[in-house]
């Protein structure tokens, strides 16, 4: 069976939401399509001295909220249909946390691995010069995705500025720090998963503190889900698992000791006082909250009904399958999907965005507070809709999310 | 044991020595072949007449003891193979004999001018003679007097039942028995006149005055003639080196004399002596003499380090690189492989390694046993005082013990892992430091009886050949950095890239695997641990981009710790506290938001858990990959062929960087490197998969058998179940029914990692008999595209001609026929049928029965960077 198009599954979803909300024709095929796509080719300068073609994109899928946003991959399998389903969920996606920006996707066809640091910065470049007109701070803003950096980022910057001849640190986020990169980005997408798995603790009158938690993946966002779960929610980390296995420990484990193990070992294989597990064990543990932090499908209809968690907070993308999803909406598990869950990082990456434009930098302590702002009316916005149409949390959430978006359309005179 | 007596053919030699007894071995010390053959003769003829039987062992140049006759049987002997052939063949012969045999060896001086030195002459005399003994054989023997050490010539005495000296004196032949075991008579060991029925003893003191002056006239100094080349050859060189004019090297005699010396001390290799005659001087050989302690050769580990600095040294000027200067100095000792022998025959264990050698099956628990019995052997005592002096010399450096055995790193035989290398921190009072030294070396011996090695060397048809142990004994590079020990960088480079991982990189320039601190962390499969490979045509370039950077570098340090005086791995992150450590901008990033920032500044940033050795400033901003490049193309031109090194780096305060070059050998590939042409005209659906990273050449054809382990269900197993699964897949390699075809297995991640998380684990044994090995790289179930090559385990693929692919399924390229590998019917249980619930993971394929009719067929071209598994056949299939 061949491998379904990403582009065509983005659009069934908007399909599913589109009939249940009732959207008008002309609204729904609107929002089925990419309102602008730019197809470049590159010619980059190689080490060798000859001349490599690349073939790039830029889209933007939908800036009625806003300038669009979403991040700019550089993978030798980018296709326009990736790249136009990832423009289509970071529409969705910043519309659920509803800050005023759109939602759009850049890709290079290229091979990283293959190429010099100085070869990157060439068609790092190259990529800027062609698409400068259609990207500002107030049109379309990318930032780092699969196999770009934010080294890459502030090559971009400097050659989008050198271009408009003034600063404009804003048209790019995901910069380096010293080059107008914002504070508090690194923890930002499991702080706003911590944020909105305090808010449906509340509404499912759970008290958090002293309650388990397990992090399937344990990379930057399960790191920090374990440090802030601890710190902000007063959770216990009772496992975490990563590529190569998983520990577990039913009286608890200490997530500074253990992410320091990570960070020093590269992996949590062998940390002391606690006994081995595996990820598809540690996802069937009766916790409290379970994090998936780490690859696509890992709940499928196979394991659905023996996952016991009472929250599942989806810090990566795409952890769950939709027979999956329905599988635990039935067995009463509390599921923050992904583009809820894992909107704190696109909602820093506009702060960023702000601050680069104000050309004033907020203190850490404000970039959390303003965070958990958002996060928090994200989820409730979202956990409305799940109340009022009684569908699961991800239904809801593309429902609040298509809402917004076609609203603006309309409020736009588009439609 | 019942001694009977027996004639020794003359009546009066009998009343002498009170007879000779069955059991005993005589030895004749004499001046020529003529007084030997007096007294062997008559023995050899009473024996036949009392239809004994005779073997006369015929391994000299000199003409023949015994003549044929019948009731003789002679057995010629090859003395040239070496020490350790020699004796062993004769041990053979002596039990193929049995009990009761006599026997008549050539005169053993002989062997000395093979072997070189008289301590293995003493060797093999104290090796064969309490055997024959056991046998209540009679054996005669003879050495020529005056031309040994008189330390050999003692051991000869304390070993034999019998040593008689012969001479001529005042134009009459005397006997003088020096030792008869067990039996005595007053007048026994006083000079016997050779004459008449009864030979009478010259018990008057003027007479025995006039004769033993006269037979011995310099009885205290050791040898008045040295026969043993380790002397004479050594002896006329300095005695030319010292002539005003010095050496002559127009000169053929005094050439040939420096060419003796060097196969003295290197060996006999063809490939390996040209180069030694041609780059080695004079003062080379005296060097390493002068550093040799006891005698023997240096083994193929320390000549192979020896002659590529030479080579270097030689070469120097490369492409504006100095290497002169970019060569550090050695410093480093040999134990010579003589020494090996003379622990072995000082401490009984040679007849136990030579049971060993011929029957291989040791299990570990009983290697344990052996190296017991070695770590209580005890060194002879002049050997000990130059270990002493040696310790003395290096002080407190911590120092490396590594084995150099004389078939190791020689031309075909990498022996890779397979002998032990020992460090010594080398701290603590000299007795200590002492103690501990000759541990590492008695450990390195017993490592020439582990049962790997012992099981390598006869698939490599090596058992039988002479395989000595000699030791090079090298300062550890490095300095000492808080409580540690260790060098800045270190690694393994190779003079050809296998390991492309895109096809812009030259694979026919080198790779280098460059660690922080001691090179183990470069040459073993660790952990999670990943050296920085460096290809030399594209130094920037590497396999991993962003964030995976830092999953996929070094994260422990492999360290000499001076407090517990060992050997150790520390976290990067627990050894440097701050970042004061010289030069550190050059070998780590700082990791801010999850991606690396190389250093700006001389002050390196953040704290020490941010750091990730990516060397990337060093790669940039320094010379080193290309003084490495350049080593690597000087050392492949000289040797003719690719070679690899081991290396240690530092860097100066001016970011010169400085190698010292450890060791190196030839490379070889595995597979081969000659032409194969890939096929042109396959239908998509009978190609199963290609592969274009790093490619073996070769081609395989008739692959009956694929064994498949599936990477994603492999990768939810337990550590005990994956454990189990690679027990399963040796009981696979060595099943009856795989015997005799073709077997390709396939399985995720890095085959033989001592991480059974990372990928199948296995040893060498569990796979030796497959053809070809695919590693499966799948990022998604974790398995990383880390292969193995430049470690020991990637050797041994190598050596046993193994094609290894890794493939990476992901990749569209690769044309990976994943349905044919899942759902091809499974044949495992039919072979295995106690291991049903590992059925869905391992999948054994008869790929004839599954396709009709067609094999599977590799074809792996190094050239073009690509290789193909293909059905040989256009099948129907529904695949």
């Amino acid at each position: 069976m061949l491998e379904m198009n990403p582009f065509t599954i983005a659009q069934r979803q908007l399909d599913a939401a589109a009939e249940r909300l009732g959207l008008d024709q002309a609204t729904h095929d609107l929002l089925r399509w990419p309102q602008q796509e730019l197809r470049v080719t590159l010619p980059v300068q190689m080490d060798d001295g000859k001349v490599q073609i690349f073939h790039a994109y830029r889209i933007q899928y939908n800036t009625a909220r806003g300038p669009a946003k979403g991040g700019l991959r550089w993978h030798p399998e980018e296709t326009i249909d990736t790249v136009r389903a990832l423009a289509a969920w970071m529409t969705w996606k910043t519309a659920v946390v509803d800050i005023p920006l759109g939602g759009g996707k850049g890709g290079v066809t290229c091979n990283p691995k293959s190429m010099s640091e100085a070869e990157k910065q060439r068609l790092a470049r190259a990529y800027i010069r062609a698409i400068a007109w259609t990207i500002s701070v107030s049109k379309d803003v990318p930032a780092p995705d699969v196999y770009t950096t934010p080294q890459i980022m502030a090559w971009m910057m400097d050659e989008y500025e050198t271009m408009v001849g003034h600063h404009h640190p804003g048209v790019i986020t995901g910069k380096p720090i010293p080059l107008g990169g914002s504070e508090g980005r690194g923890d930002a997408t499991a702080r706003g998963g911590v944020y909105v798995t305090r808010e449906a603790a509340k509404q499912l009158n759970i008290d958090l503190r002293g309650k388990t938690m397990a992090i399937q993946g344990f990379g930057n966002a399960g790191q920090y889900a374990a440090l802030l779960g601890s710190e902000l929610l007063g959770l216990k980390l009772v496992a975490a698992s990563d590529s190569r296995g998983g520990i577990y420990n039913a009286k608890g484990i200490d997530p500074k000791q253990v992410v320091d193990y990570k960070l020093k070992s590269g992996s949590l294989h062998g940390f002391p006082g606690a006994e081995s597990i595996t990820n598809e064990e540690l996802l069937e543990l009766d916790v409290t909250v379970l994090f998936p932090s780490a690859l696509e499908n890992v709940i499928t209809a196979a394991n659905a009904g023996r996952i016991k968690c009472k929250i599942s907070c989806e810090l990566a993308n795409g952890p769950m399958t939709p027979e999956a999803d329905d599988i635990l909406h039935q067995n009463n598990v509390f599921v923050l999907p992904d583009f809820l869950a894992n909107a704190g990082g696109v909602t820093v990456s506009y702060f960023e965005q702000v601050q680069n434009t104000y050309n004033f930098y907020w203190p850490l302590e404000e970039i959390h507070q303003r965070l958990d702002e958002k996060m928090t009316r994200g989820f409730h916005g979202v956990y409305q809709m799940y109340l009022r149409e009684k569908v699961n949390m991800r239904q809801a959430a593309y429902l609040v999310s298509v809402a917004r978006v076609a609203e603006a359309c309309k409020l736009r005179g588009w439609v | 044991m019942d001694h009977t007596t027996t004639h020794s053919g003359i009546q009066a030699l009998d009343e002498v020595l009170q007879g000779i007894r069955s059991g005993d071995n005589v030895v004749w010390q004499v001046d020529c072949l003529e007084d030997y053959r007096y007294f062997a003769e008559p023995f050899a003829e009473a024996a036949i007449a009392n239809h004994l039987r005779l073997v006369y062992l015929r391994f000299a140049s000199h003409p023949c003891v015994l003549a044929p006759r019948p009731g003789l049987e002679t057995i010629e002997l090859n003395p040239s193979l070496g020490f350790d052939s020699f004796t062993r063949e004769v041990h053979r012969l002596i039990e193929g004999h049995g009990p009761g045999a006599m026997y008549v060896f050539d005169n053993l001086s002989a062997l000395v001018v093979e072997w070189a030195t008289d301590e293995l002459l003493a060797n093999f005399f104290q090796i064969t003679c309490p055997f024959l003994f056991e046998l209540n054989t009679i054996a005669y023997f003879a050495l020529t007097r005056g031309q040994h050490a008189h330390s050999a010539v003692a051991r000869i005495r304390d070993t034999t039942q019998i040593l008689v000296d012969v001479y001529q004196a005042k134009g009459r032949m005397h006997i003088h028995p020096i030792k008869v075991w067990d039996r005595y008579s007053p007048q026994m060991f006083l000079p016997h006149l050779v004459a008449g029925e009864s030979w009478l003893p010259l018990s008057h003191s003027s007479e025995a005055v006039e004769v033993l002056t006269s037979a011995h006239p310099t009885p205290l100094i050791e040898t008045t003639r040295p026969l043993a080349p380790w002397e004479s050859v050594y002896q006329k060189l300095v005695h030319y080196r010292e002539h005003p004019s010095g050496l002559d090297e127009t000169d053929p005699e005094q050439m040939a004399l420096k060419q003796e010396l060097g196969r003295m001390l290197i060996g006999h290799h063809p490939i390996f002596n040209q180069l030694a005659d041609r780059y080695f001087t004079l003062d080379d050989l005296f060097a390493i003499r002068n550093r040799l302690i006891g005698a023997g050769r240096i083994g193929g580990k320390a000549a192979g380090m020896l002659l590529a600095r030479r080579i270097l040294l030689t070469e120097k000027k490369k492409n504006g690189v100095n290497l002169t200067e970019r060569l550090e100095d050695h410093d480093s000792f040999y134990i010579g492989s003589d020494v090996f022998f003379t622990f072995l025959v000082h401490n009984d264990l040679f007849r136990l390694r030579l049971h060993l050698t011929c029957n291989s099956a040791t299990s570990d628990e009983e290697f344990k046993e052996i190296e017991d019995r070695f770590l209580a052997g005890r060194f002879p005592a002049t050997i000990e005082e130059q270990f002493r002096a040696m310790l003395d010399y290096y002080g407190q450096a911590p120092i490396i013990v590594r084995s150099s055995s004389l078939l190791e790193d020689s031309f075909g035989n990498a022996f890779a892992g397979k002998y032990r290398s020992i460090f010594c921190a080398n701290q603590g009072n000299p007795e200590t430091r002492l103690a501990e030294f000759m541990k590492a070396v008695k450990l390195v011996y017993a490592s020439a009886l582990n049962p790997d090695a012992l099981c390598y060397r006869s698939r490599r048809g090596l058992g039988e050949s002479d395989e000595q142990m000699a030791i090079l004994v090298q300062r550890v590079s490095g300095m000492p950095y808080r409580q540690y020990f260790f060098p800045t960088l270190a690694g393994v480079a190779f003079s050809r890239n296998l390991y492309a991982w895109n096809d812009r990189i030259d694979t026919r320039q080198g790779i280098i695997r460059l660690v922080f601190g001691l090179g183990t962390r470069a040459v073993e499969r660790v952990g999670s641990d990943y050296p920085r490979m460096v290809a030399i045509s594209h130094p920037n370039l590497r396999p991993e981009v962003g964030a995976m950077v830092a999953k996929y570098s070094q994260r422990q340090v492999d360290l000499l710790d001076l407090k517990t005086n060992r050997f150790d791995s520390r976290f990067l992150s627990d050894i440097l506290v701050d970042n004061h450590y010289p030069n550190l901008r050059l070998f780590v990033s700082v990791m801010h938001d999850h991606y690396p920032y190389d250093p700006v500044s001389g002050k390196v940033e953040g704290i020490t858990n941010q750091w990730v050795l990516t060397f990337n400033n060093l790669i940039h901003q320094t010379d080193f990959v290309r003084v490495m490049g350049e080593i690597l193309v000087t050392l492949e031109e000289a040797y003719g062929q690719p070679v690899d090194i081991e290396f240690t780096a530092f860097v100066g305060s001016d970011e010169r960087v400085r190698i010292n070059l450890v060791q190196c050998r030839p490379l070889f590939l595995p597979g081969s490197m000659e032409d194969v042409s890939m096929p042109t005209s396959l239908e998509p659906h009978q190609i199963l998969f290609r592969a274009h990273r790093m490619i073996c050449g070769g081609f395989v054809e008739q692959i009956r058998y694929i064994l498949y382990i599936d990477p994603q269900r492999y990768h939810r197993l337990s550590s005990e179940a994956k454990k189990s699964l690679g027990r399963l897949v040796g009981q696979i390699n060595r099943h009856p029914a795989i015997q005799g075809n073709k077997i390709m297995m396939m399985g995720p991640g890095r085959w033989g990692t001592s991480n059974i998380a990372l990928g199948v684990n296995v040893s060498y044994a569990d796979i030796d008999n497959a053809s070809v090995l695919v590693e499966l790289a799948l990022e998604e179930a974790g398995h990383v595209p880390e292969v193995s090559y430049g470690t020991h385990f990637f050797n041994d693929l190598v050596e046993g001609q193994v094609i290894y692919l890794p493939v990476y399924p992901d990749d569209t390229a690769s044309e990976f026929q994943v349905k044919f590998f899942k759902t091809a019917p499974n044949i495992f249980l039919e072979l295995l049928p106690h291991a049903g619930e590992y059925e869905s993971i391992l999948r054994l394929i008869d790929v004839p029965k599954t396709t009709g009719g067609a094999f599977a067929q590799v074809v792996a071209d190094p050239q073009l960077n690509d290789a193909i598994c293909f059905l040989d056949k256009d099948v129907a299939t529904t695949f």
